[in-house]
């Protein structure tokens, strides 16, 4: 398999070490071998935080400068400060206001390189479940509506099934299947 | 046969645990701190009986573990890079003596820096205290090389070091291990003054078995394939060759790979010291120059001969400082490429999207205390009407009490208070009674705190020491302390007394007291400063005692408080600068402060702020 690359961005606090252990026990499950880089220490009380995750055989677990496949960010300006790792022709997923992003020069940057990018936003349709830390789950249903890269809608919900400590897990995965509800609409 | 998604530092713990290793000692340091936790679960999980310790710093914990290396066990202790230089003192010592068992030391370091003072290079520790050091490049070899090291540990009597950087010890990967018998061996202790207590004439001995040692090591590396290797092709010369170890190797071997760059050979150092010399000749004897490719500082470049053919930081072709991160690692390339006459590396990312975001002017998410932190309210009371004071403070969460401009110094483990205590003599020489408040978290008054405290008492300072008391190691992900007593495996150890630690340093004023009552910390505080004046007075020590926010939700917060801004709110904005809680807001619509519910924590400390008193409860 050619190898897929992953960046996830965020703040601190807003559950990127959990969106990212879900996509790569997905894919583990599947027979892929998963090699990833966290943000631990200082930057979690409430810093940038940025995950990579790279699925395939590599030798390192750094995503390089115009590489990353897929971009999921869980805050637009983070969206804007990890433009440099997507690659051309790649995808942008961001937790986002529908109609202001993205913004105008950012736009026509990613128009030309050929990148597609979609807006969601993750953390009404959590705090709407009264679940307002889950922004990350919202976004990874989203994103498994639109079919893209190697891991499916099911097995991405198994997965969550499965990780989620029990007493998240049906909060977790009711904000899951809202994301992929709203991105099946506009799939 | 088990398979999961492992941390770097899991991946350690694993192959500490295949090395048979029986005795685990550490203190937490990111990105260090999860090599232990992870030991003790995988030590459920295997049914391995293994003793674990948090000790109090980390020459304790090399300390300790090589005393069970002396008694023929196999041990190891972890720490970050600049924890080695606390336990430097032991390690130099230790390799002259050597064991009877194996020792391994685990310093991992951060290039970057990401979390650290500096950015250090453990091998250069290895070299100067003349010990092996292995050099990971990812979560696999790692582990590989956790095992390898105890086991030259124990062959050839030597401390070894392992030495995986931040990008290990923070990557994940799926590795998968058959189960793990954790059979050891009993503990037994000959008697041999001439080397456990060697003076410096036997010393003298034991410098020269120690470089035996290394130099039969040395000769072991040079046929190291698992880890020491390149992909000559023998006949073959070339213009350009890349040396690299670590996880630059790792990085540079994606992009050769990826940009199917078969026509630059490669060679991957794992074991940087004792090097392998006969192996880089080689190398070096097929290509017109190299490219030394390795973090953080010079050390196969200082080992390579012929300098005028190698290419790295001393020529200036490798930043000097800062992480080798695929972009910068491919712009190095790219430059080398170029000199050497070589066809240009693909395209690396493209400077027109740094520009655009340059442009956009994206917020600086700068670290701040959490919602509902103790050290927040802390330091609210500390700052009030001290301008002049000087604050020194230390290393942990509080440092970011710089945000509120309640930390001025933080220089390293224990400082808060010999910094005290120097810039108060300092001052008082020229006759200045400069008032001089330190604060410093409860772990790290344990690791350091108390040599620096006690010669503060014996030689008079005056300064108020408050001890931010949150009952936890919070930094580093949550280890307890000795405070709390328990220990690294989750039993339960003996309590240490804070009040009474400082009360046996010869402190007379020690009052405790909850901050999140900001009004009786400002009242302690003016207590202790009247001490501090007295003639007959002295240092005067706070503990502000409150529990961590995110280890105790539940004891943190006795009673939740629903709290909002009224109308009354100026936009004075004191809230947001001196007291910077996350859950307050300038709300632009409304025109003033406002609460963001989401993140609050109804700790009501707020309330006590606003100067308006426009933050009321509902």
């Amino acid at each position: 398999m050619e190898t897929v690359n992953f960046v996830l961005g965020g703040l601190g606090g807003q559950g990127i070490l959990f969106m990212t252990k879900i996509l790569a026990q997905a894919a583990l499950d599947k027979g892929i071998n998963v090699m990833g880089a966290e943000t631990h220490g200082m930057a979690q009380r409430g810093g940038s935080v940025v995950s990579h995750l790279r699925l395939g055989d590599v030798e390192s677990s750094l995503v390089g400068a115009g590489r990353a496949h897929f971009l999921l960010s869980l805050e637009e300006s983070e969206a804007y400060r990890n433009l440099p790792f997507l690659a051309k022709g790649g995808q942008l997923y961001a937790n986002a206001g529908d109609n202001s992003f993205p913004k105008s020069e950012v736009k026509r940057y990613l128009d030309g390189i050929g990148a597609i990018y979609r807006a969601v936003p993750a953390g009404r349709i959590a705090m709407e479940l009264e679940a307002p830390m889950s922004a990350n789950l919202a976004l990874l249903g989203y994103f498994s509506a639109f079919g893209q890269g190697p891991l499916s809608q099911e097995e991405l919900r198994k997965t969550v099934d499965m990780v989620s400590p029990d007493r998240f897990k049906e909060i977790n995965l009711r904000v899951f299947d809202a994301g992929f509800q709203k991105g099946r609409e506009e799939a | 046969m088990r398979e999961e998604i492992l941390l770097g530092n899991g991946a350690i713990a694993l192959g500490l645990m295949e090395g048979g290793c029986q005795v685990l000692t550490s203190y937490p340091g990111t990105p260090s701190s999860e090599i232990l936790p992870e030991f003790v679960r995988l030590m459920k999980l295997e049914g391995v009986d293994a003793y674990t310790e948090w000790s109090t710093n980390e020459k304790v914990a090399v300390d300790n573990a090589f005393a069970a290396a002396v008694s023929g066990k196999r041990a190891a202790c972890c720490m970050k890079q600049v924890g080695l230089n606390v336990a430097a003192d032991s390690l130099m010592s230790a390799a002259y003596m050597g064991t009877t068992g194996g020792l391994v030391i685990v310093s991992c370091d951060d290039p970057g820096p990401h979390s650290s003072q500096t950015e250090q290079d453990t091998r250069l520790m290895a070299r100067l205290a003349k010990v092996p050091v292995l050099d990971p490049s990812n979560p696999r070899e790692a582990r590989q090389m956790a095992k390898l090291a105890m086991e030259l540990s124990e062959r050839f009597k030597i401390p070894v070091i392992l030495r995986p950087a931040i990008r290990v010890c923070h990557a994940r990967q799926n590795l998968s291990w058959e189960p793990i018998s954790g059979e050891g061996k009993r503990a037994s202790f000959e008697k041999d003054p001439l080397r456990w207590a060697a003076t410096p004439r036997f010393r003298f001995i034991l410098h020269g078995e120690l470089n035996k040692k290394l130099r039969e090591i040395a000769g072991l590396f040079e046929r190291l394939e698992a880890h020491n290797f390149h992909n000559l092709d023998p006949g073959k010369s070339y213009s350009l060759g890349i040396v690299a170890s670590g996880v630059p190797y790792s990085v540079v071997k994606d992009i050769l790979e990826e940009e199917g760059r078969g026509d630059v050979p490669l060679l991957k150092i794992g074991t940087p010291y004792p090097f392998p010399e006969s192996l880089a000749r080689a190398f070096m004897s097929q290509c017109e120059k190299v490219l030394v490719i390795e973090e953080t500082d010079t050390v196969i470049e200082y080992f390579l001969r012929e300098k005028e053919r190698v290419l790295g930081r001393l020529s200036g072709h490798v930043p000097s400082e800062g992480e080798l991160v695929p972009q910068v690692v491919h712009r190095v390339l790219e430059g080398a490429f170029k000199e050497m006459g070589l066809d240009p590396l693909g395209p690396g990312g493209d400077g027109q999207v740094m520009e655009l975001v340059k442009g956009l002017d994206l917020p600086v998410r700068r670290p701040t205390l959490c919602p509902g932190c103790p050290h927040r309210a802390a330091f609210f009371a500390i700052r009030k009407g001290r301008a002049k004071t000087i604050f020194t403070s230390d290393i942990g969460c509080y440092t970011l009490g710089l945000n509120l401009g309640a930390v001025d110094t933080c220089l390293d483990m224990g400082a808060a208070i010999t910094m005290a205590s120097g810039f108060y003599h300092a001052f008082r020489q020229d006759g200045i009674d400069q008032s001089i408040v330190a604060t410093i978290g409860d772990s790290t008054f344990y690791h350091s705190g108390t040599a620096g405290l006690l010669n503060a008492v014996y030689n008079d300072a005056r300064f108020v020491l408050v001890i931010l008391d949150n009952q936890i190691t919070a930094m580093t992900g949550m280890q307890p302390t000795p405070g709390l007593g328990i220990r690294a495996d989750g039993t339960q150890g003996r309590a240490i007394s804070l009040e009474r630690v400082v009360k046996g340093c010869g402190i007379e004023f020690v009052e405790v007291v909850d901050p999140y009552d900001i009004k009786a910390m400002g009242k302690v505080l003016k207590e202790a400063e009247a001490h501090v004046k007295d003639p007959q007075g002295g240092i005067a020590v706070i503990i502000s005692r409150h529990p961590c926010i995110i280890a105790y939700r539940e004891e943190a917060i006795a009673e939740r408080k629903s709290v909002t801004v009224t109308e009354d709110c100026d936009q004075c904005n004191l809230c947001i600068e001196r007291f910077e809680c996350p859950a307050l807001y300038v709300d632009d619509k409304l025109g003033r402060t406002a609460v963001n519910q989401a993140i609050c924590t109804g700790c009501g400390v707020c309330l006590q702020v606003c100067p308006r008193d426009a933050i009321v409860e509902v």
